[in-house]
């Protein structure tokens, strides 16, 4: 299968004041492949937002390499790296990280303003109707409920159509149902064939990917399919009908 | 990347936090403003004295008696005798440069009086080349005479101001006033000269025959002034050298003692007032200019605080594809757009203000377009300096620690 991101040996040290290296990352080494759904669960503080952050190309490796699309990109300036994360890389953060006091179509315009592309308006429409939220495009963030605001987050990092979308923690501040839908818009769009790399500590969020990746202390301690992907689209029914039942 | 992008994004940046925009802006418009202001008026006071000066005469020089500051006096208070009717004369006719000339002398502090009315006028002897020296005649009536004064005669020509005090609406000609004790006979009323430079009523004043001043009045033998007319604009220093070497042989001054006489040009005029208007407004632009500096690091301080608080907005950009380059410039454009449009409104303010202080202090203000260059030019400079160090932090946010705050 065609890999997307081909990471060997990753090492990240931090040297601390009284100059005990900290190891974030221990020789790590890890591939994806081109529509794959993966989970890198662990918990806090064991490397596993670092390693987003590498794959992602917004930190860099101590050592080892990274290659996405077949190219190293560590040995990248700043500027190139800017260059490659607007292209090939879409990013959903945990507090959604939406502009305040402007409206979504403008959010998800965001990415476009530092591109190429002309099209902006068209490009950035197009992105919230897929995420659902074609009726929406005026509303400003505080005007949105949570689950809206993360959809508005993922529009954007969809809107520059990437290789691969990076999302850290992307239920951790929304409710049981929000969070779900979250999930299920993810499960969507991975079938249409995006690569999709979710970050979390919760188990049961995990599930919903087809591969999990374990991290603890910097080094992966597993790395496996998951053979029963719970589908969200389920759990959506599941909360409908006892809401029925209960009426 | 497209520059107009970027452009569209500061100004969006500033019009979210209006009341922040609004604390930027406002110093810079409060040192355009006065800059503005103190040029405009200073201009315009500027284009007043040039006129002034044209009014006296380019191709006019003025002799007073006296070589100290104090016209017509000496050091030590006692008036300067020397300055002779017949120094004018000879001037006249031994340089060439010379059209005329009109002699005066001024008349001590008498009071005027018209039957039970009475004023105090300066009081002028001068001769019948008056009109043509000074470039003004007689309104109604005539002036006076080469016969007036080589008869002594008693006539006198009254300004403006003299006639409303003293007549009203009666007309003057063939009246008698009183000057001291002795009677005149009004033959003319003299044209409206205005106010002078330095701000008198040029109006408020009688003439009358130099030879009456000399004899019958005052019974002098000097005079206190000569007003000179050339025919030429040019070499006036040689004009102005001549006359001195002329006037210190027939004084009998010694090589070393100074003039007993003092010679004023137009040039020396002009940059007498070039020189208290320029020292003025050097010192008021700096004070205005120093406001603009205050200004400056008030908008670097409100930047910088801006760029902490919008930290995640910056590691956010940065996160989806901005470069540095992108950053800065988003920072740098939002300082200099606070400050273009402060300069702007700085210098509307400005004219508006150098209006209603022209009418106040009766003097045109003047607008140069090369003043409202400069200032737009200036504060966007400002602007410039006050936000290379908040835009250069703003790009050297590192995107994965801005995320986390």
């Amino acid at each position: 299968m065609e890999k997307v991101v081909q990471a060997v040996n990753l090492t990240k040290v931090y040297q601390k004041n009284n100059n005990m290296a900290v190891y974030a990352l221990n020789d790590v080494s890890v591939e994806i492949a081109k529509g794959e759904f993966i989970a890198i669960m662990g918990a806090s503080g064991s490397g596993k937002s670092t390693l987003m952050n590498i794959l992602g190309c917004l930190d860099r490796p101590s050592e080892g390499k990274v290659l996405l699309d077949g190219e190293e990109v560590n040995k990248h300036d700043d500027e190139t790296l800017a260059k490659i994360r607007n292209k090939k890389i879409g990013f959903v953060f945990q507090t959604f990280n939406l502009l305040s006091r402007t409206n979504a179509l403008e959010n998800v315009e965001l990415p476009l303003i530092y591109s190429d592309k002309d099209n902006l308006t068209d490009l950035a429409k197009n992105a919230l109707i897929k995420v659902g939220l074609g009726d929406r495009l005026d509303h400003q963030p505080n005007e949105l409920s949570g689950g809206q605001q993360q959809r508005v987050a993922i529009a954007r990092a969809l809107v520059n159509d990437p290789e691969i979308i990076f999302a850290d923690e992307p239920t951790g501040n929304l409710d049981t149902k929000s969070g779900y839908e979250i999930m299920d818009l993810f499960q969507k769009l991975n079938e249409t064939g995006v690569t999709v790399v979710v970050v979390t500590h919760e188990p049961d969020i995990a599930e919903y990917a087809s591969r999990i990746i374990k991290i603890t202390d910097g080094k992966i301690v597993s790395d496996e399919k998951n053979i029963n992907v719970r589908l969200a689209k389920e759990e959506l029914n599941n909360i409908e009908k006892s809401a029925t039942v209960k009426d | 990347m497209k520059t107009g992008r970027i452009i569209k994004t500061a100004f969006r940046g500033l019009s979210k936090n209006k009341l922040r925009t609004f604390f930027m802006m406002i110093g810079i418009v409060i040192g355009i403003t006065a800059i503005t202001m103190v040029i405009s008026v200073g201009l315009g006071a500027e284009d007043r004295v040039m006129e002034r000066v044209k009014k006296f005469g380019l191709e006019s020089i003025m002799i007073y008696a006296g070589g100290g500051t104090e016209m017509g006096r000496g050091t030590g208070g006692q008036p300067v005798t020397t300055l002779k009717l017949s120094d004018a004369d000879i001037l006249v006719s031994q340089v060439g440069t010379i059209d005329d000339v009109s002699p005066f002398s001024r008349m001590p502090g008498a009071t005027v009086k018209y039957q039970e009315l009475s004023a105090n006028p300066s009081i002028q002897g001068v001769t019948f080349s008056y009109t043509s020296v000074w470039d003004i005649d007689v309104s109604e009536g005539r002036f006076i005479s080469y016969e007036d004064d080589a008869r002594m005669a008693r006539v006198c020509v009254i300004a403006p101001t003299v006639q409303k005090e003293l007549f009203g609406e009666i007309n003057p000609i063939g009246e008698q006033i009183r000057i001291g004790n002795v009677p005149f006979e009004i033959i003319g009323i003299l044209q409206q000269r205005g106010t002078s430079p330095g701000g008198g009523d040029m109006d408020n004043r009688i003439m009358i025959p130099l030879q009456t001043l000399m004899r019958r009045t005052a019974n002098v033998d000097y005079i206190s002034g000569i007003k000179v007319k050339l025919n030429t604009t040019e070499d006036l220093e040689k004009t102005e050298a001549t006359i001195t070497s002329i006037l210190r042989e027939r004084h009998k001054l010694a090589e070393g003692e100074p003039d007993d006489f003092r010679i004023i040009t137009p040039t020396e005029v002009t940059q007498f007032a070039e020189k208290v208007a320029g020292t003025f407004n050097i010192f008021l632009v700096l004070v205005a200019g120093i406001s603009l500096i205050a200004g400056g690091f008030v908008i670097t301080n409100i930047m910088l605080i801006s760029v902490s608080e919008r930290k995640n907005e910056i590691g956010l950009r940065k996160a989806v594809g901005a470069r540095r380059k992108d950053i800065q410039t988003q920072f740098l454009l939002e300082t200099i757009a606070v400050t273009f449009i402060g300069g702007v409104i700085g210098i509307l303010l400005g004219f508006a203000g150098a209006m209603i202080i022209s009418v106040i202090i009766e003097m045109p203000a003047a607008y140069s377009w090369e003043g409202i260059a400069a200032g737009v030019l200036f504060s966007s400079l400002v602007g410039l300096i006050a936000g290379m160090q908040p835009a250069r932090r703003a790009s050297e946010l590192d995107p994965i620690e801005a995320l986390r705050s």
